[in-house]
């Protein structure tokens, strides 16, 4: 997958959490928790999609890296190298 | 074949805890001791009339944009559409101390607010920084037990007012005799005056439908008629379950809804003695033509009566207590079309070991039911008028009745008076979820199970 197909992916299993997510104005080094107002609740969701899907285990002490787009970005591209 | 989550009990808590689980992953299997789905909140047929067991109303309504409103959070966790549910939100309800004070309230938290200003104005102040404290906490931390009635007192120099504030809070939400935990009381207070009450269209059968339809989609399985006769375990791990038929299924974590001391019965373990009592209900069903409804005020959903000195929210000496209770008009929700039959609810605090010394004497049992079905009915028309002489069908439960048909250990509807806040008890792939982790009615069982699957079992995936 390219930096580009993982944005995507994030976005639309975000997407999929919220129909209403405004995605227009989302800086992608912010957190994404204040701009698309996301819980630990939502947080655990985009895990599990993202083990549903590809089949990604991602450990609990790993969570911070979801907490931007980029950060999101950075952390998956290696795992998802190869999908 | 292993099952990754089994879920014992397919009450609101354990539907909403597989559907939480089967979003992800569709190995998870419930089983059910009855035929029917639903525990406490399901109904049953007579003279092909549908008639519900537990519900009166639906707590924490919320509109579709507040997003954060736990109501709408079930939805987002267990990926439902709110659009596929019409909500019908209560009229009016009242708390009425008879001969004293009455107060109505609504799903406009300021119509409290008013009244408390014009009916307490001593209070009013102490109302508003009560309304500050209770925005300010944080009811799901865990927390020891700490008093409501110490927290209200310090803001309400009414007794008065205290009384009547805990009445429905109480009726609606404490296990506990007349106090209620803290963290309980804020969950409760915001759920019911600041949020509000709504049925579903339809009955709790649409309701139960619905959740059950979405649940297999979603590939889940269920087994009913499959009563639980023991969990077999080696030191803190569950391995498997067997079935009252004698059938062994093998699983990897098991949520258990039925009950802190009914679960430990399943293990052969000793209950520790719990010395508080548990809180009982009697519970009258009175069906009368549809003619009638017009007999009665439709601005009243549900009314909160107490007519003794101070209100007592406990186990009565008496076989019943009809100093105070609660009367349900279940078709006073705004835009409810009307059904075959006007159906008015009545609920008082009853003694189990009263009924339960009447078990083995049906004759004896089935007379008294049909006296305080009665003695409710009598007492009942001083509050809302005449209706007893157009009673075509009624019906009683007492905690016999929920007992064997709900397995709540005696009756008690909120279970044991102590709560397990986090679900664990000393197992490391057992938790428990519903009634005795401590969350109550349709949104607190339903959030009770998804926030268990989201604590203990999804993050071991």
């Amino acid at each position: 997958m390219t930096r580009n197909d993982i944005k995507d992916l994030i976005l639309e299993i975000i997407a999929d959490i919220d129909e209403d997510a405004d995605f227009d104005n989302l800086q992608s080094d912010q957190p994404l928790r204040d701009q698309l107002d996301l819980d630990s609740m939502d947080f655990l969701d985009i895990v599990m999609e993202l083990r549903k899907r590809h089949q990604l285990q991602i450990p609990e002490e790993d969570y911070p890296h979801l907490a931007t787009l980029s950060s999101c970005v950075n952390y998956l591209e290696p795992l998802l190298e190869n999908s | 074949m292993k099952i990754p989550l089994l879920i014992i009990g397919s009450g609101l808590s354990g539907l909403a805890a597989a559907i939480r689980y089967a979003r992800y992953s569709p190995d998870v299997l419930i089983l059910e001791k009855h035929s029917r789905i639903g525990g406490l909140n399901s109904y049953y047929y007579r003279n092909k009339i549908l008639i519900e067991t537990g519900l009166h109303a639906i707590t924490n309504y919320a509109k579709p944009k507040d997003k954060k409103a736990p109501l709408n959070q079930i939805f987002r966790q267990l990926k439902l559409n709110r659009k596929n549910l019409s909500l019908h939100e209560q009229n009016q309800s009242e708390i009425r101390f008879i001969d004293r004070e009455s107060l109505i309230f609504s799903n406009d938290f300021s119509l409290l607010r008013e009244q408390i200003q014009e009916k307490f104005p001593h209070c009013a102040e102490g109302f508003q920084n009560l309304i500050a404290a209770i925005n300010a906490y944080s009811p799901y931390k865990p927390k020891p037990f700490l008093s409501t009635r110490a927290f209200v007192g310090r803001y309400i120099s009414d007794p008065l007012l205290s009384e009547m504030l805990l009445c429905p809070l109480m009726y609606y939400g404490s296990s506990l005799e007349n106090d209620m935990d803290l963290s309980q009381f804020i969950i409760i207070f915001r759920s019911i005056f600041m949020e509000g009450l709504f049925r579903p269209h339809g009955t709790i059968k649409e309701f139960l439908d619905m959740l059950f339809d979405h649940y297999k989609n979603f590939g889940g399985s269920i087994r009913t008629n499959s009563p639980v006769k023991r969990i077999i375990y080696k030191a803190r791990r569950v391995y498997a379950v067997q079935l009252e038929s004698g059938e062994i299924i093998h699983c990897d974590n098991i949520l258990s809804t039925i009950g802190y001391e009914e679960t430990l019965a399943l293990l052969d373990r000793q209950v520790e003695k719990d010395t508080a009592r548990r809180i009982c209900f009697i519970e009258s069903i009175f069906l009368l033509p549809i003619s009638c409804r017009d007999n009665f005020s439709q601005t009243k959903t549900i009314i909160f009566y107490n007519k003794s000195e101070t209100f007592r929210y406990e186990r009565p000496r008496e076989i019943i207590d009809l100093n105070s209770g609660v009367i349900c008009f279940p078709s006073h929700f705004s835009g409810v079309e009307p059904r075959q039959y006007f159906e008015i609810r009545s609920t008082h605090l009853t003694d189990y070991q009263r009924w339960k010394s009447l078990e083995n004497d049906k004759p004896a049992y089935i007379a008294e039911k049909h006296n305080l079905s009665r003695r409710s009915g009598n007492f009942i028309e001083n509050i809302i008028g005449n209706f007893n002489e157009n009673i075509v069908y009624e019906d009683t439960f007492t905690p016999l009745t929920i007992e064997r048909f709900a397995g709540k250990k005696e009756g008690a509807i909120y279970g044991r008076p102590r709560k397990i806040k986090d679900g664990r008890i000393g197992f490391d792939n057992l938790f428990l979820a519903g009634t005795d982790q401590g969350y109550f009615g349709i949104i607190g069982s339903m959030l009770s199970g998804i926030s268990m699957v989201n604590q203990h079992i999804l993050p071991t995936l």
